[in-house]
Order: C-alpha cells, then sequence, then structure tokens
C-alpha cells in the first residue's frame, strides 16, 4: 500500500520508477463553508424525513393562517368607515412597527447567540485550524448567528407581508422586494450584535468573556424592555372617540424618521403598487455594507478574541475539601431525583446563557405589573372586565415563559446524557427531576401575576381567585408541557437554551400552549360571566362553579400529563450516540 | 458478569452487529478489539443500554438490560470513549452527583479518596472545564468507580493518560476484576489488551471472528509465536478477504478443528 504522497520505491533493478512530471497544483478552490452546512442538513433530512414534514407542515399551517388572518384585517380595516380615508397610511405605520418590533425582538437575543455562535461553537477549533482566513470563517458564523436570531422573526413577517399583498391585490414584483426588504432589514441587528461581541471578546477580561457579554447582553434586553415600556401604551386606553380618530390621523402622518425599518416599510408600501421604492436598494447596501465592514473589523478581532475566550481564570487553587450546601440536602433525600435537581441549579448558577433567561424573565413580569398597575378604570364591572381579560392574557404569557423556561430543560442535558442513560435512573425520574426544576419559576410567576393583577385592578373576589387558580394551573400545564414535550423532541446538540425550541417539536409546544390557554379562558370565562352579571352571586360554591374548577385541573391534567407521559416514551425509546 | 445472546443492531438498512454473544464472568478482564467500523462501540452501547438491541438480549449480573434497565445499570461502571463531564461542575461536584445517583452511603469520603488516587485532590474544587483531557479521563474512572460496580464497561481506556496514569488504570482494572468482578474493554492498543485480559474477542463487520485466550488465538490464527497485533491483523485481513482457513462459519463463531466455539471462548464438540 502506498498512501498519497508517499514517494516511489526504486524498481527491483535498482533502475528509477517513470517519473512523470509532478502533478500539477489544482487551482485553489474555496472551500465552500455554506454549502458543507446546506449538504448536512440535507443529510438529517434524509435520515428523518418524517420529522422534517411535520415541522415544514406545522410551520406551512401556521404561515397559512397567519396570512389568511392578515387579509381579512386588511380588508376589514379597508372597509371600515371612520378609518377608511386614512387606512392605507395607518396600515404602511403599523407594518412599519411590526418590523421594528421584530427588530428589536432579534436585538433583544442576537448577541448571546453571536458569542455562542462565534466564540463557544463546537466546530471552531476544526475551522480555524483549516488553511482559511479567519474572516472567512467568522462570515460563516455570522451567517449561522443570522439564521438563529432573524430566521424566526422573517418567518413570522413574510406571511404578514403575504397576506397584505393578496389583500390589495400587489403585483407579483412584490413579493421578492417585500423578501428582500424584510431580509436586509433583519442582517442589520445582527450585524451590530455580532460586532458588539467582537469588541467585548476583544476587551473584556481574559477568564470573564462570556460573563462580561452575558451581563451586556442582559442590560441591552432590558434596555430594550424599558424602553417600550416608555412609550406607554396604555394611554391609548384614556382617549375619546374623537381623540383616538385624532390620534389614527397622527399615527398616520407619522414620520419615524430615516431608520431601517421605516426604509423597509417603505419599500414594502411602494411594492403593493408595484413601483419600487428607493429605500429598497438604500437598505440593501446598508446591509451589505455593514457585512462588508464587519468582516473588516474581523480580520483584526475574530481569531484573537477567539483565543481569549479560551482563556481560564487564574487565581489560586483552594484544594480543601467542601461539604454539599445546606439548600443541597434536603433535595439529596430525594435521591437521584434530587442529585439531577442539584446538579441542574448548579449549572444554572454558573451558565451565564441560562441565568441571564430569568433575569428577562423578571424585567418582562415588572413590566407586565407596572403596566397592569398604570391601568385606571372606574367601576367595578370595568374592572371586572378588564381582569377576565387579563386571566386569558396571563396563560398566553406564561405559554410564551415556558417555552424558553421549561422547553429546554431536557435538551440542556447535552452530551451529559450519557450519565442519566447509564445510571440507574428512570426516564419517571428524570422528568420528574426536570419538571421539579422548572416549575418553580413558572409557578411563582403565575400565581404571582394572578395575585398582583387581581390586587392591582381590584377586581371581584370570583375574579380573583379565577386568577389565582388561572396563574397556577397554567403555570403547571405548561411546565408539563415544556417538559414533556422538550423530551419528546430534544435538542442535545444545542449550545444554549435559546436555541432549543428553535424546532418543530418548539412549534409543536407553542401550538399545544396556546391552545390550552385558549381552552383555560374559555372554561374561567363562566366565573367572569358570573362576575359581569352580578360580582356578588357565589360562583365556586356552586355545583356549575364546582364542575368549571374540575373542568380546569382536567384540562391542565390532560395536557400536561399527556405531554410528560408522550415524552417519557419517547425520552425511554432515545438512543444516545447512533452513530 | 456480562452475558450477551444473539445480539443484533440494525441503523436502518445497515447491519451493526449481526448476532454477537458473549460472556464475561466475574474476576475475568475481556478485551473487545476490532477494526474501525467492527461493531465494538455498538456492542458496548447496547451493554450500556445507550442502545437498543434490535434483536437478542444483554444481561448484567442477571437483569435485563432492557427489561430491567435500573437494577441492570445499578451494577454497571461505564467509561466511554469521549467523556462528556459537564465543564461548569466541579471534581467534587461531579463526584457527589453521581454518589447520589447510584445511592452511595458514604459518597463524600469516597470521592476524596479517589480524588487523591487520581492526584486530582489539589483541583478538586475547580470548574472541569478546566482540565486537562486526561484529568478529565481519570475524573471519568473515578466516577465510573465510585459505587464499586460488579460490571465495569471502559470504552478505549487509555486515550489521553500520560504513561503514570495509564499503568495506574491498568493496575486498577486488573484489581477490580481481582476483587471478583466483571471489567469488559474495548482497545485498539494491542500491548495493552495483550498484557490486561484474560481474554480477547476480535469482533469484525459485526460479528465475532475469533475469541479466547492469548494461547488459544494464536492456535486459532494458526501463528503460534505471534504477539496479539499480528494475530489481529492476520484475523480481520482473513476475514476481509474471505473465509478463514478453519472454514467459512468460522465469523459465526466456528473453532479452528471446525466445532463451535462457545459463548465462553472454548470450543464445543470438535
Amino acid at each position: 500500500m502506498r498512501f498519497p504522497g508517499a514517494p516511489e520505491r526504486r524498481a527491483s533493478d535498482g533502475t528509477a520508477p517513470n517519473r512523470r512530471a509532478p502533478a500539477r497544483r489544482a487551482p485553489a478552490r474555496r472551500a465552500d463553508l455554506v454549502g458543507l452546512r446546506a449538504r448536512a442538513f440535507a443529510h438529517a433530512v434524509r435520515r428523518a424525513p418524517g420529522r422534517y414534514l411535520v415541522g415544514a407542515s406545522l410551520m406551512g399551517l401556521v404561515a397559512w393562517g397567519t396570512a389568511l388572518l392578515v387579509d381579512r384585517g386588511v380588508r376589514w380595516v379597508d372597509a371600515y368607515p371612520l378609518i377608511g380615508t386614512i387606512a392605507d397610511a395607518a396600515l404602511q405605520r403599523s407594518v412599519e412597527a411590526f418590523v421594528t418590533v421584530l427588530v428589536l425582538a432579534v436585538a433583544f437575543s442576537v448577541l448571546t447567540t453571536a458569542i455562542t455562535t462565534l466564540y463557544t461553537a463546537a466546530d471552531l477549533p476544526l475551522l480555524l485550524a483549516w488553511p482559511l482566513p479567519a474572516e472567512r470563517v467568522f462570515r460563516l458564523k455570522v451567517f449561522e448567528t443570522y439564521l438563529a436570531s432573524a430566521a424566526l422573526p422573517a418567518l413570522l413577517t413574510l406571511p404578514v407581508l403575504v397576506g397584505l399583498g393578496t389583500a390589495r391585490g400587489a403585483p407579483w414584483s412584490y413579493y421578492p422586494q417585500a423578501t428582500l426588504a424584510v431580509l436586509a432589514l433583519y442582517a442589520l441587528p445582527v450585524t451590530a450584535g455580532s460586532l458588539l461581541a467582537l469588541l467585548l471578546m476583544r476587551l473584556a477580561p481574559a477568564g470573564r468573556v462570556k460573563e462580561v457579554a452575558t451581563a451586556a447582553s442582559v442590560l441591552l434586553a432590558a434596555g430594550l424592555v424599558v424602553g417600550l415600556r416608555a412609550l406607554r401604551p396604555e394611554q391609548l386606553a384614556e382617549l375619546t372617540p374623537e381623540e383616538f380618530e385624532a390620534f389614527l390621523a397622527g399615527f398616520a402622518s407619522l414620520n419615524l424618521g430615516a431608520s431601517p425599518a421605516t426604509w423597509a416599510g417603505d419599500a414594502i408600501w411602494n411594492g403593493l403598487s408595484g413601483a419600487v421604492s428607493p429605500a429598497l436598494p438604500l437598505l440593501a447596501v446598508a446591509a451589505w455594507g455593514s457585512l462588508v465592514a464587519l468582516g473588516r473589523v474581523a480580520a483584526w478581532a475574530y481569531q484573537v478574541g477567539w483565543v481569549r475566550s479560551l482563556d481560564g481564570s487564574s487565581r489560586p487553587h483552594d484544594p480543601r475539601p467542601r461539604p454539599a450546601a445546606w439548600w443541597e440536602r434536603p433535595l439529596a433525600r430525594w435521591g437521584g431525583g434530587g442529585a439531577v435537581v442539584v446538579k441542574d441549579l448548579r449549572l444554572l448558577m454558573r451558565d451565564p446563557t441560562q441565568w441571564s433567561q430569568l433575569l428577562v424573565l423578571v424585567a418582562l413580569a415588572g413590566v407586565y405589573l407596572v403596566s397592569t398597575a398604570s391601568l385606571e378604570v372606574e367601576g367595578q364591572r370595568f374592572r371586572d372586565a378588564l381582569g377576565t381579560l387579563n386571566v386569558a392574557f396571563l396563560g398566553f404569557l406564561l405559554a410564551g415563559v415556558g417555552v424558553r423556561l421549561a422547553f429546554p430543560v431536557v435538551s440542556l442535558e447535552g452530551e451529559g446524557l450519557w450519565f442519566l442513560r447509564t445510571g440507574p435512573i428512570g426516564a419517571t425520574a428524570v422528568l420528574g427531576a426536570k419538571f421539579a426544576y422548572a416549575m418553580p419559576p413558572l409557578l411563582l410567576l403565575g400565581l404571582g401575576l394572578g395575585f398582583a393583577q387581581a390586587m392591582l385592578l381590584d377586581v371581584s373576589v370570583n375574579l380573583a381567585s379565577a386568577s389565582i387558580v388561572a396563574g397556577g394551573l397554567a403555570a403547571i400545564a405548561v411546565t408539563g408541557l415544556g417538559v414533556g414535550l422538550g423530551a419528546a423532541y430534544p435538542r442535545y446538540d444545542a449550545t444554549q437554551a435559546a436555541e432549543v425550541p428553535v424546532s418543530p417539536g418548539g412549534l409543536l409546544y407553542m401550538t399545544l400552549a396556546l391552545l390550552y390557554a385558549a381552552g383555560l379562558t374559555l372554561l374561567l370565562a363562566y366565573p367572569a360571566w358570573t362576575t359581569l352579571v352580578d360580582p356578588a352571586l357565589p360562583v365556586w360554591s356552586t355545583p356549575a362553579g364546582q364542575v368549571t374548577g374540575a373542568l380546569a385541573v382536567a384540562w391542565t391534567a390532560a395536557f400536561a400529563g399527556g405531554a410528560l407521559a408522550f415524552g417519557r416514551w419517547r425520552f425511554v425509546h432515545y438512543e444516545s450516540g447512533r452513530d | 458478569m456480562i452475558e450477551v445472546d444473539g445480539l443484533v443492531k440494525r441503523y436502518g438498512a445497515q447491519l451493526a452487529v449481526a448476532g454477537v454473544d458473549l460472556r464475561v464472568r466475574p474476576g475475568e478482564v475481556v478485551a473487545l478489539l476490532g477494526p474501525n467500523g467492527a461493531g465494538k462501540s455498538t456492542t458496548i452501547r447496547a451493554i450500556t443500554g445507550l442502545l437498543r438491541p434490535t434483536a437478542g438480549r444483554v444481561l448484567v449480573c442477571g437483569h435485563d438490560v432492557v427489561r430491567a434497565p435500573l437494577a441492570a445499570k445499578a451494577r454497571l461502571g461505564y467509561v466511554p470513549d469521549r467523556p462528556y463531564l459537564y465543564p461548569k461542575l466541579t471534581a467534587r461536584e461531579l463526584l457527589r452527583f453521581i454518589g447520589r445517583l447510584r445511592g452511595v452511603e458514604d459518597g463524600d469520603r469516597r470521592a476524596d479518596a479517589w480524588l487523591e488516587a487520581f492526584a486530582l485532590a489539589p483541583v478538586a474544587n475547580e470548574l472541569i472545564e478546566t482540565y486537562s483531557h486526561g484529568m478529565r479521563q481519570k475524573l471519568t474512572f473515578a466516577a465510573a468507580l465510585l459505587a464499586e460496580p460488579a460490571a465495569l464497561v471502559v470504552d478505549e481506556p487509555m486515550v489521553g493518560l500520560d504513561p503514570r496514569a495509564a499503568r495506574q488504570v491498568r493496575d486498577l482494572m486488573r484489581g477490580h476484576a481481582d476483587r471478583g468482578h466483571t471489567v469488559l474493554l474495548t482497545t485498539h492498543a494491542m500491548d495493552v489488551a495483550e498484557a490486561l485480559a484474560d481474554r480477547v474477542v476480535v469482533m469484525h463487520r459485526g460479528r465475532v471472528a475469533a475469541q479466547g485466550a492469548m494461547a488459544e488465538l494464536r492456535a486459532s490464527a494458526g501463528t503460534g509465536e505471534d504477539d496479539l497485533e499480528a494475530i489481529f491483523l492476520r484475523l480481520t485481513e482473513e476475514a476481509t478477504e474471505g473465509p478463514p482457513p478453519w472454514g467459512p462459519s468460522a465469523v459465526d463463531g466456528a473453532g479452528p478443528s471446525g466445532g463451535r466455539v462457545r459463548p465462553d471462548g472454548r470450543e464445543r464438540g470438535g
């Protein structure tokens, strides 16, 4: 056997072998990194086509529903006499506001995603060891960051724009224009986040780079939340019909200034009538230019920052034996399940990508409470009506929080899953431990918000109890759905919690969680309706009230228990290391 | 005791393990050898419960890994070839986690003893993410042995270990077997297998190509003087190129004299 490149042996008679002209070196081809990723994805689809088919079908269904809803909504607005004359401008502002919110949502998560993708991805040691310029590896990673943080908002935006186009009978040229505008628009926060990640990794103290970067990301996110809150949208509720009409007119003529979101809105709006707005090439050039500029910065900062991110702390070792912490001991009595909870809590406290989720949660809860407190409603009946809406909203809010807090907990085992798979701990105990780990923050949030909104709105006793019950039940259901479906559709290769729900399983969770919240709202309509008719009427002591309560508990148990049983079954049959 | 009976594992259309029979008795170290893709890791993963067999069964100390997984896994220690240890835990916290998971009494004291034994005590309070590959490998051994398992399964034990640690791990596996436990290891290091194993099982293309003590393997390969590497190359080469000298059914367990080789390595009939 002769290896490629090994010298040829001399012939047995001692003569040198026929020496052909040395092979000409083929012109160096650019390694197609994106092509490699695409091929890997195609292989993954071929390996589990059913899974991707279900995911694509679900996504298609959601997209179709969204487009239909927007189409009907736009037609309704166009036909509405009060705002018919200013419908066009109001809709344009609405589109701008919608994409602005989604751009902020991308900005909300992009820094954490950028740091994970650019600096802690498992393939980086291999890619940076190849004879490739670091700048090209960086470009690939920025593309991955774009997919991880902007793909979902883009997929949400496109059906909205399709609905708008069909309602307004837009020409075919509108659709590629709108798509280009959206893709270019979302590239801007991604480049900004990547640039910030580059600078942080270059400048933050070695050994604490990821923590500093995550803290900056959390501060940025909290700043955005506070900024949005500062707009005080509740002022709209205080307007008289005349003032509201004046507001709409003002809103329609509002000039948000030269911002990328208004450029995108302008490009989309002109596209509806078949025209090409100068804002579209401007937006595309801005996106492209920022990417090129980012590449230039990366050539200077990327590889050095990556090396710094690998540096550890240099503090002296303390070898003294440390006993278990006081809070571990009660959990340790639970055996294997308790051990998993203790381990998960320790990892939560030390992993910035995990604890930062809790800070964002606290910020959201704070904004929610402040918003509720600022609502000034006269009359018990109106307060109860608003309280009823809030009960409905609570379920939806918890469903959204659960996708970040409960759904990823099984996947976060990652490659450490082998400890659980080869250890004497059953699937029931593992899922029980994950449920016990994820539920306290959600239960605290559900009960806390349920109680706080009842107090802040000063609703009737019946509705206050319904609000607290709704918060508690929704927390249990959302935790069960998240842990169960997260175990059924795990992503053990995800590098952080935020990545895990970006999957068909995450979509299924959101669909079922919203279905649960809608069902719970319908069930709790009975006490709400009774309260609205007469706040003094008893609810929970009547047979109808008790049946309602039992149905709400059964509805919760069906969703939580069903998802956990399905997740347990899938977890038992999951095979590690199928390579 | 580890018993593998007629283990078959398919990945879709691909047959990874095609009917493997294997016994590892108490007090015995068995080395599972084979070229890349022979089915060793799949066999190991089926024994540890990471994969479910398509057919056949695996018993650990008499407990079926699929039907009674908790009882089987309670008696099993495992060192994977690429051990992942939670990087944000310290070594002491990881061993405490394992001790609780496995219900080890006096787990902290035993963890300290293992940390001392592997010279990890000075860094026991440091995060595992700061450890070298060799330190992680030693910690994985400590985690596997913490509960003194009746059956120890080790996938590529020497990867990343310095000579002193490698020697320590060899002695440790031998000592574990000498205390009446079972040790099954896979390795590509022939010297390790030769020095440590009471019996060697050679797998090729998902089947057991040969098994037995070194003398039996030499006899089966027809090369009385060869070392294990030469025997291994000869066995796997023959299995690749065509039927081995003792008959076409050898890959199914036929012995050198034409009789069936029993799962324990001894020949049956003649």
